[in-house]
């Protein structure tokens, strides 16, 4: 009897299962914002941060009185302590960027110049890619974002159309990512065998290091459509980010593919989204996504050996984007 | 000799025709009793794996059960199946900022005692297994904008009837709970995004359900009017669910005002006659 009163006691208790809460004022607001990252945010011990000492230290920040955009200022800045670019806190007036990852190194890229200079302004497009043989007979792949979508008969007819060059420069500089199934698709077209693309973990609670075991994810080659088993030059900037980083990763590890120009941005983090009592959201790191070494590209991925190479700006004002030459240069034949 | 084994073999095909006559006019008349209704009410909703706020509105729903009569023992036993899809669309609370939809699609059956207490009063109990599924959506949230619910469990239901006629009006009153002990339910870890379950990880998505993780009790109050074959319903519900799987806390809380139409129906079956005199039971 004494077994079914606990077991029923157990049961009604079950219907209270507590979801913590914070008031909706300024001091409530900070406090689910700073829970949320210590619970939830995945990089806090491989980028050897103190979040206690950071919150306390913008906790002395904040005023019960202040104005919202004062406060949106004060997290902002919280926020930006993480140095990651996945980190975003949405309001209706505001939206917080952390910009740092690229915006103290070059930009290494001007789209208009090589449309003017390289491809004359005469290409082929299609979804979110633009291509064309260079006069060296090397072929020019532009993908600006892994937001956009990419065909799978598009990307038949482009290969086919590039099939008398021996080289192909794919351009994923400024590509800030978008969509992870699209790297699966577009880096399937240059494996011949299956390969383990990298591996993912995921927080199993809400501590620093509460992390599940890696969970190795293998991508494989695109048999039934036109697939590029030649060279490949690959061009970063600090602007290649998330999904576009995640892709030079794995190119990276394919044999006959190199890496040319500046270490990307990185963003190997999978974001996740939460919210605010005052309606605010906040997007932050969740998931860490190791290379196909077993590493974390959070902070980039360097180009490969003697490829780091950035734009002269002399060159640039005559017409010369230095690291597209260095990659002609890599496959033009000889 | 083979006169007298004729005649025995006619004698007992005689009986054996007769036993099985009296056994198809004993054989009772179950009807259906069918019901569909709309559901309308509030909901109050929080899915931690969204979003850590409380989200209230308004939910809608259309279900349908039907009750008969069991076969091995009409008398005593009936079965309840149901169906039942509703949408619920509730605003972050205290902001009301932000919208967040639920779907979900649920099915039970359930197989029931009972027991005439008194005149007009019967108690009913039994059990019951649901298998539902459903979704949780806040657009907002880019890369983890929705969370995915299925589960399947067993559990107790109990109830009470009331019959009673006002003036030429026959009214029912039916009150039935239940509460699922025991089953199995999909929950992903604490912060695993689908993309890693896309990626092919499905280690621990099912998780074994019993009240301490995943509570739910349903209370439903029917008063059924009876208009020559039409019956109206009108009714309330009150349903309170909760779940916890790698602290991702789940909970809903909705009252609904039922309205339906109902009917008891019998199917035409061709090793009966129509005009063929039987006893009727009804479900209830």
């Amino acid at each position: 009897m004494k077994k079914l009163i606990s077991f029923a006691l157990l049961a009604i208790m079950g219907a209270c299962h507590g979801i913590p809460s914070w008031d909706n004022d300024i001091e409530g607001n900070f406090n689910a914002l700073w829970t949320i990252l210590d619970q939830h945010y995945c990089f806090f011990d491989y980028k050897g941060l103190d979040w206690d000492a950071i919150g306390k230290e913008y906790r002395a920040q904040i005023k019960p009185d202040m104005e919202a955009s004062e406060f949106f200022d004060v997290c902002s800045s919280m926020l930006d302590r993480l140095e990651d670019g996945h980190v975003n806190l949405s309001s209706p007036f505001a939206v917080s960027y952390y910009r740092k990852w690229w915006s103290d190194y070059p930009q290494n890229f001007d789209w208009r110049l090589i449309q003017e200079h390289y491809l004359e302004f005469d290409y082929t497009t299609g979804g979110g890619l633009s291509y064309k043989v260079l006069p060296q007979n090397v072929g020019y792949v532009r993908y600006d974002s892994f937001a956009s979508s990419m065909g799978a008969s598009f990307l038949d007819a482009m290969f086919l159309n590039l099939k008398e060059c021996p080289g192909l420069i794919i351009d994923v500089r400024n590509n800030g990512g978008g969509d992870v199934t699209r790297v699966e698709q577009l880096v399937s077209r240059f494996l011949e065998d299956p390969i383990a693309a990298g591996a993912i973990c995921h927080k199993t609670g809400p501590g620093h290091n509460d992390f599940s075991e890696p969970y190795t994810f293998y991508y494989e080659p695109e048999k039934n459509h036109v697939r590029w088993l030649r060279k490949v030059v690959v061009l970063t900037n600090r602007s290649t980010f998330s999904a576009a980083n995640q892709f030079v990763a794995i190119m990276k590890s394919l044999p006959r593919v190199t890496i040319v120009g500046d270490r990307t941005g990185g963003g190997d983090g999978m974001p996740f989204s939460s919210s605010l009592p005052c309606g605010w959201s906040v997007r932050f790191s969740a998931s860490p996504v190791y290379d196909p070494s077993g590493k974390l590209t959070e902070w980039g991925v360097e180009p490969s050996e003697g490829c780091r190479v950035d734009m002269d700006p002399d060159e640039a004002l005559r017409g010369k984007d230095t690291i597209l030459d260095f990659a002609v240069s890599l496959l033009a034949e000889k | 000799m083979c006169r007298i084994s004729a005649l025995i073999s006619v004698c007992l095909g005689l009986l054996c025709s007769l036993s099985l006559t009296a056994q198809k006019s004993e054989d009772p008349v179950r009807p259906i009793y069918s019901a569909y209704m709309v559901e309308a009410g509030s909901s109050h909703v929080a899915e931690t794996y969204l979003s850590p706020l409380h989200y209230d509105g308004w939910t809608v729903g259309l279900s349908h059960r039907r009750a008969q009569a069991m076969r091995f023992d009409p008398e005593n036993w009936l079965m309840e199946l149901g169906g039942r899809v509703h949408v619920d669309r509730t605003l972050a609370r205290p902001a009301r900022n932000v919208v967040e939809w639920r779907l979900a699609l649920e099915l039970d059956w359930a197989m029931m005692h009972k027991w005439l207490l008194t005149k007009g009063l019967t108690l009913y109990a039994g059990g019951f297994t649901r298998a539902d599924a459903g979704v949780f959506y806040l657009s907002r949230n880019g890369n983890n904008p929705a969370a995915a619910k299925a589960s399947w469990t067993i559990g107790p239901r109990a109830g009470l009837g009331y019959a009673i006629r006002i003036g030429k009006l026959p009214l029912a009153f039916r009150y039935f709970v239940d509460m699922p002990l025991t089953g199995i339910f999909f929950s992903p870890a604490y912060g695993e995004l689908y993309y890693e379950i896309y990626l092919g990880n499905r280690s621990g998505l099912v998780r074994g359900a019993w009240p301490g993780n995943f509570f739910r009790i349903d209370n439903t109050i029917t008063a059924d009017m009876r208009f020559n074959s039409t019956i109206l319903r009108v009714g309330y519900a009150s349903r309170v669910f909760s779940s916890k799987a790698s602290d991702i806390v789940t909970r809903v809380v909705s009252h609904s005002f039922i309205f339906g139409v109902a009917q008891e129906w019998q199917a035409v079956n061709g090793s009966h006659s129509t005009t063929e005199a039987r006893r009727i039971i009804s479900a209830y």
